[in-house]
């Protein structure tokens, strides 16, 4: 039986009253979020797969800013994707997932926190603290890193999450109130206060980067 | 850093660059395979087919309906009797009796030649 001109051979064929083309399987990783989640709340297990990778890195960076650098916050970011699969039924689809999921691990964070009760910060990098010798260029990015963390470490927490889901994540001022529970004016308050503390603590660095550059 | 205002409503692309690289965490693969470990533990607890889930998941629904339908039909008969009033024709076990008694009286007992029976004495009283 010849197919239909303008389909070639080759494709799923199935025979019947009529030849039928037979639609390829949708990829995972084709998918909207919320479709992900509508397969996963169905007990799809590949698409819940395919949302904890896109969302991983996300997750887990703001787990970090919210308990430091621990295993602590790797375990946070673990309870909030298992805390958003066992309520997924409650995502509205509507919405983007991001947001509602971001809230949900910044909660499991702020549960391990009280939990644990102890906070603390990475120690400043010996150049910075001091004011001694410059790094070389391959302690650079180091550097920049240890002075950031330090730098977050002394920002309020809602400023921390406010900066890092505007400037880092991408978020919008709105979509950040949600996460936070907070008027989208609060945000950029927080935005613009987070920025100005990140920038006068990291003078240091930028000073000797240009020197360099 | 770069030199925007921090009043800028933009994104600053450097700072996010550099906030990203110093919170992200090595090793996404490993996480992603430890998070769907654990999930299939969720999975395993909310399987979807097992009917007793399916049972919990319907109890609390089912009774609330069952508790307003019982509620509707008090209601209903509530005002179906209330509108038919004391006086209506509503058979009860009590109407022959009553019957006898809108036809007797005390003094007609009386005056009777025979002793009346329980059911005529009953009926009287309860005219009373």
């Amino acid at each position: 039986m010849e197919p239909p001109p303008g389909v070639t051979c080759g494709g799923p064929w199935t025979l019947g009253s009529e030849i039928q083309r037979v639609p390829p399987p949708v990829r995972k990783d084709h998918m909207q979020d919320a479709e992900l989640a509508a397969l996963a709340q169905a007990g799809d297990r590949e698409a819940f797969g395919e949302l904890v990778r896109r969302h991983a890195a996300q997750a887990r960076r703001i787990a970090r800013v919210i308990l430091g650098d621990s295993e602590d916050a790797d375990d946070a970011a673990q309870d909030g994707f298992l805390a958003a699969l066992r309520h997924i039924g409650r995502f509205d689809p509507s919405r983007p997932f991001g947001p509602w999921l971001l809230k949900i691990v910044a909660n499991a964070a702020a549960d391990r926190r009280r939990r644990r009760k102890v906070r603390h910060a990475e120690p400043l990098a010996p150049h910075l603290a001091t004011g001694g010798d410059a790094p070389d260029r391959s302690a650079d990015l180091s550097a920049l890193n240890a002075a950031l963390k330090q730098a977050l470490a002394q920002l309020p927490e809602r400023q921390r999450m406010a900066v890092v889901l505007f400037d880092a994540e991408g978020y919008s001022h709105r979509e950040i109130g949600e996460v936070l529970g907070i008027p989208e004016g609060t945000v950029r308050s927080d935005v613009f206060h987070a920025r100005r503390t990140l920038r006068e603590a990291l003078a240091t660095w930028e000073e000797w980067r240009k020197e360099t550059s | 850093m770069t030199d925007m205002s921090p009043f800028d409503h933009r994104q600053d692309a450097e700072l996010g660059r550099a906030l990203q690289r110093a919170l992200t965490a090595p090793n996404d693969a490993a996480f992603v395979r430890r998070v769907l470990a654990a999930a299939d533990q969720v999975y395993g607890d909310v399987a979807p087919g097992q009917w007793w889930t399916v049972l919990t998941a319907w109890a609390r629904p089912g009774l609330v309906a069952a508790m307003l339908v019982v509620a509707a039909a008090a209601f209903w008969l509530g005002l179906w009797v209330g509108s038919r009033g004391p006086g209506s024709s509503m058979a009860t076990f009590t109407d022959p009796l009553q019957t006898e008694s809108e036809q007797l009286s005390v003094p007609a007992l009386l005056v009777e030649d025979g002793a009346p029976t329980v059911d005529v004495v009953l009926a009287v009283a309860m005219g009373r």
